[in-house]
């Protein structure tokens, strides 16, 4: 899906951070600095053009763990394409929000 | 999927999540809910696991939660589900009246419920309004509610005889101090009357104690309702008792409902005194003076407003005399005369035209046309009580508001709410279709404003019902002056079935 030229600057950080772990809404929140009332809508658009995509987590690790399930998100394939386009539109993008690989080195 | 039960959790927070789930559509509320309640555990729980951040300040939860709201108006917007609800839905005609008469029940109620507003909508309290009217001096001829006739005036008309007045009351408005509650001391409004005011206004004040007090020759005092819940806690043992007020000492005789009392200035009580106490008020004093009209002048003189001249001094004043129907001025006359205006200033603030809609259209029969101004009728008629009521809360949500300061409100309110709900209803006329009444969509530029000679240029919206479209010309030219209805035959209707649109979110 050719969207990557209608990715906004938020939505692009929105999905940096999503691709270097920050895979819940709130993760995405302390991340970015954004609102909630940002994130989450930025985060459904991107669900919506098939961006990225939703999952909750198994039942059995939040029971462990003694806390509410929680919804989780990852990138599609369209999501990693567009990303690195949009790598390319915003270069800051990955120092802002460094990748895993960047990390790991 | 099992709900985590949140415990530890504010339930303001759990509230505001709750109150922006019902703005997501009802397929999609649980899962959203489910997220943002566990999303808002974290939030609270995140010092927890990340003891260096700091515990989350509740300004902060707070800020989390609003955030909800914004998220679960986006899933409004972008549900097909709130596209294609049927009946219920804005833009069509059924639903725009549902809306209009709730409001109005609800300005209604709101009407009844304010205490203002509910005695400014009952009928006035006098049997005579007509044969009584308030004399006031003719050089403040245009403001009727500012005492202007001295008790030597008052003194000299009541042992004078009479061609146009059976009688005639006195009431001179002070501030005194009383004596309230557990004996403290409190300002009142105070009418200090000639006791016959009561029995003029047709006032029924039944009280063993009043008739006491006249035999006695005692001044008597009588409380508003308000008065006497305010300063004496509604004390049912009060009438009796001795209150000194105004240097007397008066016997409270009874308790007035708040209602029946619309003379110029708003009373807490009445010291009701007879003639001879009256007179030990100084020559200068001013106060209202009240006449009651005989049947002959009743039947001479213009209703409303009439001015007379009284020799005085050797000297001729005048005076004009203001019936209490005309002084009492009632909500519907105020509304009735804002309405008026607000129909003179309409064409001022957008077009009457309605547009061209070719009548020998199939489609376009008389039901249909007929439909259409019905709809527009019962608009109006909606918008009449809405603008109304809403104007009375407003002119009368203040109780201690001067009657002539919630007049003007209520002047203001009234002439701004007819002429914003009459431009609402016509320009909300236009853009509906004349065949299913709904809002048309999808506007859409056509033409070029430097071919307007050349071309048509303008705006074009269609039903998604397959209608018709309409065309809004830019500027008015010869051949397309108004906006113009196209009916399309029913060939069209394939191409704008629901479910082939495009959800405008998608754009």
């Amino acid at each position: 899906m050719a969207v990557e030229s209608k990715l906004s600057h938020t939505a692009a950080i929105i999905l940096q951070a999503i691709h270097a772990g920050y895979i819940y809404g709130f993760g995405v929140m302390e991340m970015t600095g954004l609102p909630s009332g940002t994130v989450y809508p930025a985060m459904r658009r991107l669900e919506r053009d098939e961006l990225i995509r939703s999952y909750w987590e198994q039942q059995s690790i939040a029971d462990a763990e003694q806390r509410p399930l929680r919804k989780y998100y990852k990138l599609t394939r369209a999501g990693k394409a567009t990303l690195e386009a949009s790598q390319k539109r915003y270069p800051l993008l990955t120092r802002l929000v460094p990748s895993p690989e960047v990390k790991q080195a | 999927m099992r709900i985590w039960r949140l415990v530890n959790v504010p339930r303001v927070h759990l509230a505001m999540l709750w109150c922006a789930s019902w703005l997501v559509p009802s397929r999609q509320r649980r899962e959203w809910l489910a997220e943002w309640r566990a999303e808002l555990w974290h939030v609270l729980h995140r010092d927890s696991r990340q003891p260096f951040i700091g515990s989350c300040d509740a300004g902060e939860a707070i800020a989390f939660c609003l955030g909800a709201f914004q998220d679960a108006f986006w899933f409004r917007k972008n549900s097909p589900q709130s596209k294609t609800q049927g009946w219920f839905q804005w833009d069509s005609a059924r639903q725009c009246g549902v809306f209009l008469a709730l409001l109005a029940a609800a300005t209604l109620l709101i009407a009844l419920l304010l205490p203002g507003a509910r005695s400014a909508l009952q009928r006035s309290p006098y049997q005579d309004e007509n044969s009584l009217v308030l004399i006031s001096h003719e050089s403040v001829y245009h403001n009727a509610r500012i005492p202007t006739i001295s008790i030597e005036e008052y003194r000299a008309w009541r042992l004078r005889k009479q061609d146009l007045f059976t009688d005639f009351a006195f009431y001179r408005p002070i501030r005194s101090q009383i004596q309230g509650a557990q004996r403290r001391t409190t300002g009142l409004s105070i009418a200090v009357a000639s006791d016959n005011l009561f029995d003029m206004l047709k006032i029924q004040v039944a009280s063993p104690a009043l008739e006491e007090a006249r035999r006695d020759n005692k001044p008597a005092l009588v409380l508003s309702q308000a008065a006497w819940h305010r300063y004496f806690e509604g004390d049912p043992h009060l009438v009796g008792r001795v209150l000194e007020v105004a240097g007397q000492q008066a016997v409270v005789v009874a308790v007035v409902s708040d209602d029946s009392w619309q003379l110029p200035d708003q009373m807490d009580a009445w010291l009701l005194e007879n003639d001879h106490d009256l007179i030990a008020l100084p020559p200068e004093s001013t106060g209202f003076v009240l006449g009651h009209m005989t049947k002959v002048a009743l039947a001479t003189k213009p209703r409303g407003r009439w001015h007379m001249s009284v020799s005085w001094k050797g000297d001729y004043d005048g005076y004009d005399c203001v019936s209490l129907a005309e002084l009492i001025q009632q909500p519907s006359s105020i509304f009735l005369f804002t309405l008026m205006l607000a129909c003179l200033a309409l064409p001022a603030t957008t077009p009457l035209s309605l547009g061209d809609y070719p009548v020998t259209s199939e489609s376009l029969f008389a039901a249909t046309c007929w439909r259409r101004w019905g709809f527009l009728m019962v608009k109006i008629a909606l918008i009449l009580p809405i603008v109304y009521y809403g104007s009375l809360n407003l002119a009368y949500i203040n109780t201690s508001l001067r009657p002539m300061s919630s007049e003007y409100i209520q002047l203001v309110a009234s002439f701004t709410g007819c002429l914003l709900s009459f431009r609402w209803a016509l320009r909300d006329q236009r853009q509906r279709c004349p065949v299913c009444l709904r809002l048309l969509i999808n506007p859409a530029r056509v033409g070029e404003p430097s071919r307007n000679f050349l071309a048509w240029n303008g705006t074009e919206m269609m039903c998604n019902r397959g209608h018709g479209l309409l065309h809004i010309p830019e500027l008015s030219t010869s051949w397309c002056g108004t906006q113009c209805w196209l009916q399309l035959d029913p060939s069209w209707k394939s191409l704008f079935q629901e479910a082939y649109l495009p959800n405008a979110g998608t754009f």
